[in-house]
C-alpha cells in the first residue's frame, strides 16, 4: 500500500462535506450518549445494559411498524414508553437493590445485557431484521457539496429536540430541581422532602426511554441484530467521559469526538480514525480524568 | 411538641447515640452541650432520619415518625440546618431556598418572602451561585432554606460555628425573633456557652452518647460545665 492509498489529499468541497457528515455522527453519538448522561450522572449508576436499552428499542419499532403496522413517527414516543416501562420493572428489581454498591451494579447491568441479547436471539433470531424508513424522509440533500439524506437529518433535528427537552426539564422545571438537588447532595434533598428514590425511579425511566427513542432511529438507519447494541455504547460512553458526565459536556464531546473521527476519516480512513481518536481520549483522561466541563469528580 | 424515649441511634451496626430521652414542648429552645464526638450532630440526624436505623420512639408533633423515611419527616415539620450547612453549591441562592419548599404541604415552590425579609443580602443575590457566598452568607442561606419549608421545629447544628462574629450576632437576634415572635420550636447545638445561655430556655448536656445532665438554662451551674464542657 503506497502512501497516496492510505492519504488522501486535502480539498475543500470533499473535506466540507465530511464535516457534514461529521455533525451526522455527532447527533447519532450524542443521542446514543444522551440516557447514559442522564442516568450515570443523576444515580452514578454506570448501566453496562444501554446499548441493549437501543437495542430493545429499535425491535420495539420494528414490531410496532412491521407487525402491527403504526408508522414510523408514532414508533418513536411509543418505543420510548416500552423502554420507560422496561426500565421502570429493571430499576425496581434490580438497581434499587444495589445502590451505594457501584461495582455490583456494573456487573449486574452487564449480566442483564446479556439475557437482553440472548432473549431477543430466541424470539427473533439471530438473522437481521429492517425498519422501513417513511417515504417522507426518502429524500437526499444534494447540493454542491453536500451529501446528507432525509434520515439523517431527520436523526440531527432529533437530537436538538432531545436535548431540549431534557435540558428544559432538568434546568426549568421543579422536577429539575429536585433531580439537580439529588444529584448534588442525596441528604439534603431528602432533609427537604425529595423522595430521592422516586427520583432515581424518573431518571432511570427517562434515561432509558431516550434510549428506546435512539433505537427506533437506529433500526432505521442500519440493520436490526441482537448484539447491535455494542456497537453504539462504546461511543456513547466515550462521550459521556469526556464530556463530563453532564448535559453539556456531553453535547461538547460529541461535537468535538464526531468532528475529530470524521476529519481524521476523511484524512485517512474509518478504522484509522477510530484508532487515533481512542488514542486521544485515552491521552485526554490521563490529564484530564474529571472530563471536559465537570470540577471535580464526586463519588457517590 | 418533639418527644424523644429511649432513643438509640445506629451508624451501621455501630451505636452512636445510647438512650436519649428528651422532651420539648412547643415554642420552647433546647441547646444540646457537649464536647466534640458525644453525638450532638448525631442526635439532629436521627431526628431527621439520617442515621442507618434507630430503636426506642420519636414523635414530632404527637406522630410517631420513628419508622418513616426522612424525606416524610421533613414533611412533619422539621426544618434543618445541618453541620457545615451543606449548601448545595451548583445552585443559585434562590433554587437553594426553592428547595426548602419541597417539604412545605402547600405545593408552592416560589422562594417565600418571609426568608427574604430576614436576610436582606440573600435578596439581593438571589441569583448569584450559592458556593460564591461567604461562610456566614452560607448559613444564612442554610437557616432561610430551613424557613422556607415553613417549619414548627427548627434543628440547627452549630449555627454559629466559624462564622465571623458580625454575622454571629445577626444569626443570634434572628434566632431569638424567631423563637419568641413566631414561636418556632428550636433544637439546636452549640460551643458558644453565652449564645445558649441567651437563647435557650432548656438544656441538655451530652458525654460519650447519653445525655449526662439535664435541665432548664439557669441551673446551668459552672460546676456542670467545668465537668463536661472544659477540655
Amino acid at each position: 500500500m503506497s502512501v497516496n492509498d492510505f492519504w488522501t489529499p486535502f480539498a475543500l468541497l470533499p473535506f466540507l462535506n465530511a464535516l457534514i457528515i461529521g455533525i451526522s455522527l455527532i447527533s447519532i453519538w450524542l443521542i446514543a450518549a444522551l440516557g447514559l448522561t442522564i442516568i450515570y450522572g443523576t444515580m452514578g449508576v454506570i448501566n453496562m445494559a444501554h446499548g441493549e436499552f437501543i437495542m430493545l428499542g429499535a425491535y420495539s419499532t420494528y414490531v410496532l411498524q412491521t407487525l402491527i403496522g403504526i408508522p414510523f413517527l408514532l414508533c418513536l414516543p411509543l418505543s420510548f414508553l416500552i423502554l420507560a416501562a422496561i426500565g421502570w420493572v429493571i430499576e425496581r428489581g434490580v438497581i434499587r437493590t444495589l445502590y451505594r454498591r457501584p461495582l455490583d451494579t456494573l456487573l449486574a447491568t452487564w449480566g442483564l445485557s446479556l439475557i437482553l441479547v440472548q432473549g431477543v436471539r430466541l424470539i427473533f433470531g439471530g438473522e437481521p431484521q429492517y425498519v422501513g424508513v417513511p417515504s417522507w424522509l426518502n429524500f437526499q440533500i444534494q447540493a454542491d457539496f453536500i451529501h446528507l439524506s432525509g434520515l439523517r437529518l431527520f436523526i440531527i433535528v432529533m437530537a436538538i429536540v432531545m436535548v431540549a427537552v431534557t435540558w428544559f426539564l432538568l434546568y426549568r422545571t421543579t422536577l429539575g430541581i429536585c433531580v439537580r438537588a439529588v444529584m448534588q447532595d442525596k441528604e439534603m434533598a431528602a432533609s427537604f422532602g425529595i423522595d430521592a428514590n422516586r427520583i432515581y425511579s424518573l431518571t432511570f425511566c427517562y434515561g432509558a426511554g431516550l434510549a428506546g427513542v435512539a433505537g427506533s432511529m437506529f433500526g432505521a438507519l442500519k440493520t436490526l441484530f441482537p448484539d447491535m447494541g455494542g456497537g453504539y455504547i462504546v461511543e456513547a460512553f466515550l462521550v459521556v467521559v469526556v464530556g463530563g458526565v453532564q448535559l453539556a459536556g456531553s453535547v461538547l464531546s460529541a461535537s468535538l469526538l464526531g468532528e475529530l473521527n470524521s476529519i481524521f476519516s476523511y484524512f485517512t480512513n474509518d478504522t484509522f480514525a477510530r484508532f487515533v481518536l481512542f488514542t486521544l481520549v485515552v491521552v485526554f483522561l490521563r490529564i484530564r480524568p474529571q472530563g471536559l466541563l465537570a470540577e471535580k469528580m464526586t463519588r457517590r | 411538641m418533639l418527644e424523644l424515649v429511649d432513643v438509640t441511634s445506629f451508624y451501621g451496626k455501630t451505636p452512636i447515640i445510647t438512650n436519649v430521652s428528651l422532651s420539648v414542648p412547643k415554642g420552647a429552645c433546647l441547646c444540646v452541650l457537649g464536647r466534640n464526638g458525644v453525638g450532638k450532630t448525631t442526635l439532629l440526624q436521627t431526628i431527621m432520619g439520617l442515621t442507618t436505623r434507630l430503636t426506642g420512639s420519636l414523635r414530632v408533633g404527637g406522630e410517631d415518625t420513628s419508622a418513616q423515611p426522612t424525606h416524610k419527616r421533613a414533611k412533619l415539620g422539621l426544618g434543618y440546618v445541618p453541620q457545615g450547612r451543606r449548601i448545595l453549591g451548583k445552585f443559585s441562592v434562590r433554587e437553594n431556598i426553592q428547595l426548602g419548599t419541597f417539604a412545605r404541604g402547600d405545593g408552592h415552590h416560589a422562594v417565600p418572602e418571609a426568608c427574604l425579609e430576614i436576610f436582606p443580602y440573600l435578596k439581593e443575590n438571589l441569583d448569584k451561585r450559592a458556593g460564591l457566598l461567604s461562610g456566614g452568607q452560607q448559613q444564612q442561606l442554610a437557616i432561610a432554606r430551613a424557613l422556607a419549608t415553613d417549619p414548627q421545629i427548627l434543628l440547627l447544628d452549630e449555627p454559629t460555628e466559624g462564622i465571623q462574629p458580625n454575622i454571629v450576632s445577626e444569626i443570634e437576634h434572628v434566632l431569638q425573633r424567631l423563637n419568641s415572635e413566631l414561636n418556632l420550636t428550636l433544637v439546636l447545638t452549640e460551643q458558644h456557652i453565652k449564645i445558649a445561655k441567651k437563647l435557650a430556655d432548656l438544656f441538655i448536656i451530652m458525654d460519650a452518647g447519653r445525655i449526662v445532665a439535664r435541665g432548664e438554662i439557669g441551673e446551668l451551674t459552672d460546676d456542670l460545665l467545668h465537668r463536661y464542657l472544659t477540655i
